[in-house]
């Protein structure tokens, strides 16, 4: 393998991208107006949530610590009913009408100022909240717990005490502060690039495969392996320079926050484009036209879109499909970057999605490679 | 003196249709070879098996004394393809540049060899214009030039003249001629039967084979013909006969 000629390759691929402003519209501008439309549609906050208390504590008036959390309720989120029974109140978010039930065991207050005291015939777990919130939307369920938490902090405080109380809500996936938008934002990164990477060597390959550029390659010193790796490092470039457009973007327009070192998360997304790249030029291998090779493009972008994380987590998808997800090198990179961009994780964290996205790039390069050393 | 290209009894299967059936020929070191013959004859198929891209299905060929396919002898070999192959959303320039660079030419060696090659094909004015925005008569003569760039010894040349107009036409040919009295093989295949006078030896495909080989004035003398379009004429019909 000789560097000289595959870098000769990069430079070919680069300056076809630079002469072509449709190409570059699309590795650009395309992910920019993805990511906007996701932003307005998602950073508003949530506004006017009904939900539904059952208030089990009987201690009533100002005594009430039930009665003080909720009127700590942000009510701008939070539009407070009540039930009489936990099941009455699931019926509701059942029915469609609420968006989750908030239940105050029985003896909340007293329970609560008995551990507090530190009586010792009472046990010594918290007393607990429980919230049953419709998960089927984070978008929601999020800012609901969000809101509660804050409410019980709030009161505890004011009570000048450490209280023995906790939230059970199973569902906290991210950090209070937390935007939906700093949630998808590292992934809508990762999508565009294992896109748009995927779809411009699929095309350009095809382009190679018919215009003939392929042949007098191939029977030229050019070695395949060599093709495969020109092509890898300009995609590389490509997809950290459109991440760093992108994420620029999201900076500026959304507020998106980054805690970790943006360079590795680069490194991360570079990664991914090449995987995205062996792909590209493995399936070109079963196109004969451009019009064939974006029959393939469903079959790569949906399972990415749907199944690797972007959106929701890994941990909301059926545990039957999550082998797929596993199988979706997105997964990993959508994975890596976010822990990366928002919990502020280092390589020492990170490295076993890095170690998948390695070995995915070796096996797609590698059957690239292989394909295009076979004749007919 | 051995021969450049050496083809002994190939054959070609394409999922049961054989492309080249029971092929032989050989072109000697420095001359012009015309491959002619009717679409479909398998001209393409041979100078891809010669050029490594497809593998025998039986039978041998040997190139520059090695069995094909060989990667080790890319270099020596100018392989213009029938296609294009070109990228067009690249200049002229920068197609010279980057075949230059994967045949391992130094910047300098690629700055002199492409101006005279631009001078060849008359297109100097055009040295940093998109192929895209070339007439296509002009792509074809730059896809000729990106073949000689690194001034191989031998050149196959899968129809290097379609296209291009009768002048330029004329030009190649004074340029293929000199590069012979250089000492370079070509094995060319052409459809205009006027231009393979040109040629030292002509082979007439059909079917994947040769069905008459010699020199232009040979196979007029055999035939009682005055061109080599009613000689391939007049070798097609007694095929037909057969
Ligand atoms: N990849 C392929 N798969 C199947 N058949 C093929 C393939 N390539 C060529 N053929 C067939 O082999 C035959 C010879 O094709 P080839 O391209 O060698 O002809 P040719 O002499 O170069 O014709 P032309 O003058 O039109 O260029 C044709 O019948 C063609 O259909
Ligand atoms: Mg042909």
């Amino acid at each position: 393998m000789k560097a000289s000629r595959a870098f000769a390759v990069t430079k070919r691929v680069l300056r076809d991208l630079k002469n072509d402003r449709r190409q570059l519209a699309l590795i650009f501008i395309a992910p920019l107006l993805v990511i906007s439309i996701f932003g307005v549609a998602f950073t508003g906050n949530v506004k006017d949530v009904h939900v539904v208390v059952v208030n089990g504590d009987t201690a009533v008036g100002n005594s009430s610590l039930s009665d003080k959390i909720i009127s700590n309720f942000d009510t701008s989120v939070l539009n407070v009913a009540y039930a009489n029974s936990e099941s009455e109140a699931v019926g509701q978010v059942q029915n469609g009408s609420a968006s989750a039930v908030i239940v105050f065991p029985a003896n909340f207050t007293q329970s609560v100022a008995a551990r507090a005291s530190g009586q010792t015939s009472v046990a010594k777990e918290n007393v607990t909240i429980t919230l049953l919130a419709d998960k089927s939307n984070p978008n929601v369920s999020d800012p609901i717990i969000a809101t509660v938490n804050t409410a019980v902090a709030q009161t505890i405080q004011g009570l000048g005490r450490q209280a023995p109380v906790s939230v059970d809500s199973s569902n906290a996936i991210y950090g209070a502060n937390a935007q939906f938008i700093d949630f998808f934002a590292p992934g809508i990164l990762c999508i565009a690039v294992w896109q748009l990477t995927t779809l411009l060597t699929l095309i350009s390959f095809v382009g190679e495969r018919t215009s003939g550029t392929l042949f007098r390659l191939l029977a030229s010193p050019l070695k395949e392996s060599e093709l495969v790796a020109g092509y890898a490092v300009a995609f590389g470039i490509i997809g950290t320079a459109q991440s760093a457009v992108l994420l620029t973007a999201s900076v500026i327009l959304f507020h998106v926050t980054i805690v970790g070192d943006v360079l590795l998360a680069f490194g991360v997304i570079a990664l991914l484009a090449v995987v995205s790249e062996g792909l590209g030029i493995l399936l070109s291998s079963f196109a004969r036209r451009e019009a064939q090779a974006i029959q393939f493009l469903p079959i790569v972008v949906l399972p990415a879109f749907l199944l690797s994380g972007v959106f929701w987590p890994i941990q909301a998808i059926p545990t039957w499909l999550r082998p797929v997800s596993y199988l979706i090198p997105v997964t990993y990179a959508v994975e890596a970057v976010r822990s990366v961009i928002l919990r502020g994780w280092g390589i020492d964290k990170i490295y076993p999605d890095v170690i998948a996205l390695l070995i995915f790039a070796s096996v797609f390069l590698s059957l690239a490679t292989l394909l295009l050393r076979r004749r007919e | 003196m051995k021969d450049d290209v050496c083809i002994r009894n190939l054959e070609k299967d394409f999922g049961g249709f054989k492309a080249i059936n029971n092929l032989s020929l050989r072109v000697k070191h420095g001359e012009i070879y015309g491959l002619l013959g009717p679409n479909g004859a398998g001209k393409t198929t041979a100078i891809k098996i010669l050029c490594g891209l497809l593998r025998p299905s039986s039978g041998e060929a040997y190139v520059l004394g090695t069995k094909v396919p060989d990667p080790g002898m890319a270099s020596s070999v100018g392989y213009m393809p029938q296609e294009l192959a070109l990228y067009r959303n690249l200049t002229v320039h920068e197609n010279l540049a980057f075949y230059g660079e994967v045949f391992g030419l130094s910047k300098k060696e690629i700055e002199t060899r492409e101006q005279a090659l631009l001078k060849l094909v008359d297109l100097e004015a055009s040295k940093d214009v998109l192929i895209d925005e070339l007439s296509g008569g002009m792509q074809h003569r730059i896809s000729l030039a990106c073949t000689l760039l690194h001034e191989p010894q031998l050149l196959f040349l899968d129809e290097p003249t379609v296209g291009v107009d009768p002048d330029l036409r004329a030009t190649f040919w004074r340029y293929f001629e000199g590069l012979r009295d250089a000492g370079i093989t070509m094995l060319i295949t052409t459809h205009y039967m006027d231009e393979a006078r040109h040629c030292d030896r002509i082979g007439f495909m059909r079917d994947g084979r040769i069905i008459a080989e010699g020199s232009p004035q040979e196979l007029l003398e055999l035939t009682h013909t005055d061109s080599l379009e009613d000689a391939f004429l007049a070798y097609s019909r007694t095929e037909g006969l057969q």
